[in-house]
């Protein structure tokens, strides 16, 4: 046991300083899609898109929902003049409207539960109580909530812990887009969680089920059954998303640091 | 012997004689057996006392609507197929009596109009219910216990049943489909290059493999291939792939004994790999990289670069490595642990290095190398105590194979340049499967494509054939070893749901 200790101090110090610092994606990375026109775009454009997320309206001017984006590229390669990656990894936002661009991004008036659940984690020198659920995840959403408790982010040093409880738990964690199996076991779930509580919508599928849009099987995302605080878009998004989705929950974070 | 069409080769003799079958034309590496319905099970039978394995059993609809079974025979995927209009469509059961095909058989009755004769399918396998739970438990003082779909901790939805008297697990029934999300229906009726959007999302932490399977499923239903530096480049995110899984599977190992700071460094290595992914392919995951017909582009690392950051990260390895197999807390739990018998393992037709921890020398690369497996060269490694233990033991082993697989992919790819695509051919049409080795198993995917879409396309994943196993990996251990032997298994959900 003694041999592992100085193995694990060989290594210094690897994790991030993410929220004080901003932590940069690697050049390339292909975190969210930018809107760079939006103007007098042909209709046909909105069918490149596998999930639906652009529209175009009768002015020919473009939208793009990233609660629906599954980063696959193929409007970025039918119109390279209008859409581009950009390599960043926030793309949490309070609101499913705020996710369209380029809606004029209204604040949203952050709801007195998650206020309350803010103000109580400063009370309580931030000590925040995380639990996931999974409605129907493609398993790569775990990978990245996993992350976050490895020595890369190391979100205990945030104050956010892990509960098998959900009694416990203030802050919960939905990923997928809401099978039928799951709902039962999901609605119950959020019920027993005490006041204040914040349910944060994790990947593009359970933002708006993705690739499985509302059907038999699926329901097309989470909020068609409880109510969504923060929506973390992404196939899957990465561990500063999510760490940056978990912040913007607790309120710990307002919309304007570091936040897109 | 049977007739055969074109072209006319006499089928194979290490077949079973008199198996009633004809020889169809393939695409290579696939043999294509027609049967009647009624010889279907006869044939089924033969095969399998000539050693084959179970891969699928499935509905087609190319060329014509037939009963499709896939099976694994030396180097070659056996396809027994049985042209039937009739609905339902009836045939001697193969589940009956042959565990390894029971799921996927009970899967194809409870999805669609077929009708196996002999079978008897209890329990409703896909369409769980979390509080439905089977109340005939077995023996006195034992007591059911279900375990998920919501379990402590970062895990995906699923249920154990576990029946026991407090230590002893008397019976454990795996629950899946708690997350089936038809994933298979999605396929139908898009572009190839669309679909391999749905194939890297049925199960996300294999993304590579299902986008190999599927890209490989279209190129040999359409007969072209993808050029040789395509290949290269996909067997690099497939190593890739498996270097992050297994090293995920070590480090939950290392979690369940809390043994801190091992499962930090194996955390860090994974980690590692997944950043070098996601600077190679702008995802963390490779995807949006392997299309149908080639890939997307060239890695945005530098080859030096990335063997440099290979050479780096074996070296780590080795020393982790050495200090988990040296540290007797860890292993001494997994020693013995869910102990698996070669038959048993046979029998259920496993696959994977859950196969391979108990002595079968399966893998799809070795077995029917497809890609650019057919010039590396892989060596298949195989342990036979078939505990936790071993099962660990050959991912260790398997990430040493991998890097130097790795190793060898990209000093053929500093060597000679080359094309990256081939284009399809518009409006093509065709049925085949696509296979490759997922880092949890075998996964074998049979595509059909009609005018240039997608038509059908069925899944056999590592994961829902192995799962069916874990009911019997409780032979002699009680309930505190749950967490070593399901992570030993180092399966998703989401593969086996679909």
């Amino acid at each position: 046991m003694l041999t592992w200790i100085p193995r694990g101090l060989r290594a210094g110090r690897i994790t991030t300083r993410y929220p004080a610092r901003e932590e940069p994606a690697p050049p390339g990375y292909r975190g969210r899609i930018e809107l760079t026109n939006a103007t007098g775009a042909a209709p046909e454009l909105a069918q490149v898109c596998p999930t639906g997320a652009i529209t175009v309206d009768r002015e020919r001017r473009l939208a793009l929902d990233r609660g629906r984006c599954i980063l696959c590229g193929a409007c970025v390669q039918a119109a390279p003049a209008r859409f581009a990656f950009a390599a960043r990894y926030q793309t949490a936002a309070r609101s499913r409207d705020a996710l369209v661009v380029p809606e004029a991004d209204a604040e949203v008036p952050v709801e007195p539960a998650r206020q309350a659940l803010g103000e109580q984690a400063r009370a309580l020198r931030r000590s925040i109580h995380v639990r996931h659920i999974d409605c129907g995840s493609d398993g790569s959403e775990e990978w990245e909530i996993q992350a976050l408790w490895n020595p890369y982010y190391d979100i205990q040093r945030l104050g956010f812990f892990l509960t098998a409880a959900p009694r416990h738990a203030d802050v919960l964690l939905v990923t997928g887009a809401l099978t039928n199996a799951m709902r039962a076991p999901l609605e119950r779930t959020w019920e027993v969680m005490p006041q204040p509580k914040a349910l944060v919508a994790v990947g593009t599928d359970a933002c708006s089920g993705g690739l499985c849009p509302a059907g038999e099987l699926t329901a097309g995302g989470v909020d068609a059954l409880l109510a969504v605080d923060v929506y973390v878009p992404g196939s899957p998004p990465a561990p500063i998303a999510i760490m940056h989705g978990l912040l913007l929950a607790t309120g710990l974070l307002g919309a304007g640091e570091l936040a897109p | 012997m049977s007739s055969t069409t074109r072209p006319a080769p006499a089928p194979p003799d290490h077949l079973p004689k008199h198996l009633g079958a004809t020889l169809e034309a393939g695409p290579p590496g696939e043999l294509r057996l027609r049967v009647s319905t009624l010889a279907f099970e006869r044939a089924a039978r033969m095969l399998k006392d000539a050693g084959a394995r179970f891969v699928s059993i499935l509905l087609a609809d190319t060329p014509e609507p037939a009963l499709l079974a896939a099976l694994a025979l030396r180097g070659e995927l056996l396809v027994l197929r049985a042209p039937t209009e009739a609905d339902p469509v009836a045939y001697g059961s193969l589940g009956a009596w042959w565990p390894g095909a029971r799921w996927s058989e009970q899967e194809l009755v409870e999805r669609s109009n077929v009708r196996p004769l002999g079978a008897h399918y209890a329990r409703r396998l896909t369409a769980p219910d979390a509080d439905l739970l089977d109340r005939r438990v077995q023996g006195l003082d034992v007591f059911a216990l279900p375990y998920g779909p919501v379990r402590s901790g970062v895990f995906e939805a699923i249920q154990f049943q576990i029946e026991t008297g407090g230590e002893d697990v008397a019976r454990m029934q795996t629950r899946p489909f708690f997350k089936h999300r038809g994933m298979e229906e999605r396929f139908a009726g898009l572009t190839p290059e669309r679909a391999v959007h749905v194939a890297e999302r049925v199960a996300g932490i294999a993304s590579a493999a299902y986008a190999i399977a599927f890209c490989e499923g279209v190129e040999r239903a359409l007969g072209v291939c993808a050029p040789a530096r395509a290949q290269r480049w996909r067997a690099v995110y497939a190593e890739l792939e498996r270097l992050a899984c297994h090293l995920d599977v070590i480090a939950k190992q290392a979690e369940t004994t809390a043994l801190h700071v091992g499962q930090a460094r194996f955390q860090i290595l994974k980690e590692t790999v997944v950043r070098l992914r996601a600077r190679l392919t702008g995802s963390r995951f490779a995807r949006g990289m392997i299309v149908p017909g080639g890939v997307r582009a060239e890695g945005a690392v530098g080859l030096d670069e990335l063997s440099r950051e290979l050479d780096r990260l074996e070296r780590e390895l080795q020393r982790d490595r050495r200090l988990f197999l040296g540290t007797p807390s860890m292993t001494d739990r997994l020693i013995g642990s869910g102990r698996l018998a070669r038959t048993l393992v046979e029998d259920y037709c496993a696959v994977g290095p859950l196969a391979r921890g108990s002595g079968l020398s399966t893998d799809a690369r070795h077995e029917r190398p497809y890609g650019d497996y057919k010039r590396l060269g892989v060596n298949v490694i195989t342990r036979r105590e078939g505990d936790a233990m071993a099962r660990v033991d050959v991912r260790f082993a398997e990430l040493f194979e991998s890097l130097r697989l790795l190793r060898q992919s990209i000093e053929h790819l500093r060597r000679r340049d080359g094309e990256l695509r081939t284009a399809l051919p518009a409006d093509g049409a065709g049925a085949a499967f696509g296979w490759a080795e997922a880092p949890q198993g075998e996964l074998a995917m049979w595509v059909e494509l009609r005018d240039g879409l997608v038509h059908r396309v069925r899944i056999a994943s590592p994961s829902l054939r192995n799962w069916a196993l874990f009911d019997h990996a409780f032979p002699k251990d009680v309930l505190t070893d749950f967490a070593f032997i399901e992570h030993s298994f180092g399966l998703t959900p989401a593969g086996a749901d679909r």
